[in-house]
């Protein structure tokens, strides 16, 4: 589009007139009494004018003009936080004055709105206006939430209190969309970040998360969410997803240990993670050291390698002087050679979580006492209703609230556990009634479990994997609490808890798809992989104590089911009417079902257990393994135990003999980058690979086939044979 | 017609597309070769393991003796993208039968059975 004088823009020169004609009419700075803003003679229709710009121009045809147009006209930093700011605090009763402000906001909602990359419906002019828009976002919320003169998400707020007074029967559309507009306009403020492998060029301070935080506590917004939430189901309904939402951009990512930690604490844990990341760059450079040149570069040393065959390689460099390895090393270090590779489709349209967020220390004052008053009014009210609302599928249920909605649960039970064994260490207040299991209790009912089986096998089978990792989380905090509730001591709380687990494993079908999601890992990413690893730990630990405990532990199959349906049927009336059927039934018939059934349970757990034994599952928890170098204790701790249970448990060991598990674990103690010394789990690990290495030397020794077969993946009967010497009695099927 | 310069420049070149030599492939027919994993075998015989006490040592042998004979069956590619390739070859049909060949040897009573 050629302009007057030659040079072309970017947006439709017309667009652009159109706008910011409006713009200067909308108001602006008087030179008189010091620069306050003075709003133009038809301010309301003006601002009506630019939303209307926004919905018809925009939104109906998929264009970005209009509101490039006003990033370029400085419409909200210039004009709408100056006018806002003229609607003083205690003047509610103007109507003039709420309804430009409530118009301020209705044009600051569009603008601020999440932009999505949806390929299908992406047109060139997405392409060419996003990049500034996302850090035009950027600025705004800047603006927005450090406005000096007016609190602005205050005002947001109060825009909607005519609305939100009013029963939530009595409330026209009209009211309910003023509370939704206000609930998006802070959604929008808490989820704006830079864009990813961008550099913001602003002052970081000013719109991180701790600036977010300060903000929502500052303008009293906290109080706010606390009230939509503790109120949800009575006054409010279908706002539910969005007060989530709101919590959700605030916290995740945030560090539950570190946020419930004092501020000394923190000093102090801080202290430590720098003193052990100093630790560990001074060990690398001594390893390195070991190994560098101790003369100049060009020196000029050259060996010759003996090898079978009568055959030489020549290596240059003084530091092949030194012993095989490094000679080894350096040898393969010399290839350049790299295998085609398929490269990975890279998943661009699906934003992450983003990076882990740090918090300072007022901001995570703010959160935390935000988050225990959560924990003991909002936290049952609001998941039971979203729960209910995910289960009906309402129509303003969108697909990432599942998501959503598994992480916070998740989140918010590490936070109520870690509350509980702070105020354990600290104080030994016995019976406080306030932080007990009933906070969460709405979580954990069966209804839950429902849809928790019904979202992990939906995840599963839709290939959703974001949706499966938080699921996942959501099951392993879940198994967790439980667990605690179970270790309480209270009669009460372990009597339920025991209701809840069997209840959790009481589905086969669950197990199964445990079992698989381990088995087909495949380039899901980290944190899949993390949250996968971590729920088979959990899950198979706490699995084996609960069925040790209870020896007539039930599974329902659905095999089983359908071959002895009478006896499942009368089990189930048995479990049901608990003890006192049994001791009124007179059948021996049904003790004897009972039995049967009891022992097939106990025999279970190692049936279970082998399924966590293939070389999939293997292959998943070795593939997590390479990333020991950047893994914290627990995780660690959670691959030792499985390598521990895998190799000595269930004599298994031979899963474990292939070349490049054994390399890969003989580096973690003694290659080139090893698992720093200092740390824990040190110790525990290079016990594991000796034995581990001698189990492998003495297999070696009694089945000299095993040299070739360490080079493959091994089938569950040739690994059997090779660990035992003999076939597997395999049982004939009935 | 003009004569020739005698530089050759108006001489017709002949462009023809040779044939690409074809990717060394480390595949199931050179790990069933003579220098592929019957080598590995005669090379087992020479492998000494010290055993208890010497895990580290003996596992460093064990991985040196490994990645000689990769070096020599497939120099290019590197340690552990060799071994990749060896194990992704390891479920193909041929290599599938001799594996079991293999460990049917190893077996007393059942091999002789078949025998």
């Amino acid at each position: 589009m050629e302009l007057g004088d030659g040079t072309t823009d970017i947006v439709h020169p017309e667009v652009r007139a159109h706008i910011s004609s409006l713009v200067a009419a909308l108001g602006g700075a008087s030179t008189e009494d010091d620069g306050r803003y003075h709003l133009g003679d038809d301010a309301l229709e003006v601002l009506r004018d630019i939303k209307r710009w926004i919905r018809f121009y925009d939104e109906k045809t998929n264009r970005m003009d209009v509101a490039r147009c006003i990033h370029e006209a400085n419409l909200i930093e210039g004009d709408l936080l100056p006018i806002l700011a003229t609607w003083p605090e205690n003047a509610t009763d103007s109507k003039y004055k709420s309804r430009i402000a409530l118009s301020c906001f209705e044009i600051m909602v569009p603008l601020t709105w999440p932009m999505e990359r949806d390929k299908e419906r992406m047109t060139v002019n997405h392409h060419r206006h996003m990049p500034v828009l996302e850090l035009a976002q950027v600025q705004y919320k800047r603006a927005i939430i450090n406005f000096d003169e007016a609190r602005i998400l205050h005002a947001a707020v109060r825009t909607a209190l005519p609305s939100l007074a009013l029963p939530a029967g009595d409330r026209a559309a009209r009211d309910q969309g003023i509370i939704k507009l206000v609930l998006f306009f802070l959604r929008n403020m808490a989820m704006i970040a830079p864009p990813p492998n961008v550099q913001y060029e602003g002052d970081e301070t000013q719109i991180s998360r701790s600036a977010t935080i300060d903000a929502f506590s500052y303008q009293d917004i906290f109080l706010f969410l606390l009230t939509l939430a503790s109120n949800m189901g009575e006054d409010f309904r279908t706002e539910d997803t969005s007060v989530m939402e709101i919590i959700f951009h605030l916290i995740k990512r945030v560090d539950i240990d570190k946020l419930f930690m004092t501020e000394q604490q923190v000093h102090k844990a801080k202290a430590n993670e720098l003193a052990s990341l100093m630790n560990k760059e001074s060990a690398m450079h001594k390893a390195y050291a070991r190994n560098g040149p101790t003369r100049h570069n060009r020196f000029g040393t050259m060996i010759w390698v003996k090898r079978e065959d009568g055959k030489m390689s020549s290596l240059s460099g003084q530091d092949v002087l030194g012993d095989a390895s490094t000679r080894n090393l350096k040898m393969d270090n010399n290839k350049v050679f790299k295998p085609p590779r398929r490269t990975r489709k890279e998943n661009k349209d699906e934003r992450d979580l983003g990076p882990p967020a740090k918090l300072n220390a007022r901001a995570a004052g703010q959160l935390r006492s935000f988050v225990e008053e959560f924990l003991d009014s909002g936290f049952n009210p609001l998941f039971s209703h979203v729960r209910k609302t995910i289960d009906r599928e309402a129509s303003h249920v969108m697909q990432y609230h599942r998501r959503q909605f598994f992480y916070l649960v998740a989140w918010f039970l590490e936070a109520e556990r870690t509350r509980k064994k702070l105020k354990k260490g600290s104080s030994n207040k016995a019976d406080d009634e306030v932080s007990s299991f009933s906070l969460v209790a709405g979580v954990l009912n069966q209804e839950m479990f429902i849809t928790l089986n019904k979202a992990m096998h939906e995840a599963y089978e839709y290939k959703d994997w974001h949706e499966l990792a938080a699921v996942m989380r959501c099951f392993t905090q879940i198994l967790l609490t439980v667990q605690e509730m179970s270790e309480s001591g209270r009669e009460d709380d372990e009597e339920i808890a025991e209701n809840v687990l069997s209840r959790l494993f009481y589905e086969e079908s669950t197990h199964d798809t445990i079992a698989n999601i381990i088995r087909t890992y495949k380039d899901q990413g980290f944190y899949y992989l993390d949250a996968a690893t971590e729920l088979v730990h959990h899950f198979l630990r706490i699995l084996e104590a609960y069925s040790k405990q209870n020896a007539d532990m039930q599974v329902r199959s659905r095999k089983r089911t359908r071959q002895k349906k009478n006896k499942e049927q009368q089990l189930q009336q048995g479990t049901e009417d608990g003890a006192l059927a049994e001791e009124n039934d007179d059948s021996a018939n049904d003790e004897e079902a009972t039995e049967r059934t009891s022992k097939e349970r106990k025999f279970d757990f190692q049936r279970f257990a082998a399924r966590f034994s293939p070389q999939g599952v293997v292959d998943t928890f070795v593939k997590f393994t390479r990333f020991y170098r950047d893994m914290d204790d627990t995780q660690l701790k959670r691959v030792h135990r499985y390598f521990y249970r895998l190799a000595f448990k269930q004599e298994m060991s031979v899963m474990l003999f292939r070349v490049d598990i054994i390399h890969l674990l003989y580096n973690m103690i003694k290659g080139p980058e090893p698992l720093d010394k200092s740390s824990s789990m040190y110790k525990d690990w290079e016990e594991l690979v000796k034995q581990i290495l001698r189990k492998c030397f003495k297999k070696i020794e009694q089945r000299p086939e095993l040299i070739i077969e360490m080079l493959f993946s091994k089938l569950q009967s040739t690994a059997f044979f090779l660990e035992y010497g003999y076939e597997k009695q395999t049982t004939s099927k009935k | 017609k003009e004569p020739d310069s005698g530089l050759g420049i108006e001489e017709e070149v002949s462009v023809q597309k040779r044939v690409r030599v074809p990717n060394v492939k480390l595949d199931e027919e050179r790990l069933l070769g003579p220098a592929g994993i019957p080598k590995l075998r005669r090379r087992a015989f020479g492998l000494k393991l010290k055993g208890k006490g010497h895990e580290f040592s003996d596992a460093s042998r064990l991985l040196s003796f490994y990645q000689l004979w990769l070096d020599d069956l497939f120099p290019k590619a590197r340690f552990l993208d060799a071994l990749a390739m060896v194990e992704k070859a390891g479920h193909k049909k041929a290599l599938v039968s001799a594996r079991s060949e293999w460990i049917n040897e190893g077996r007393p009573k059942a091999g002789n059975d078949d025998d």
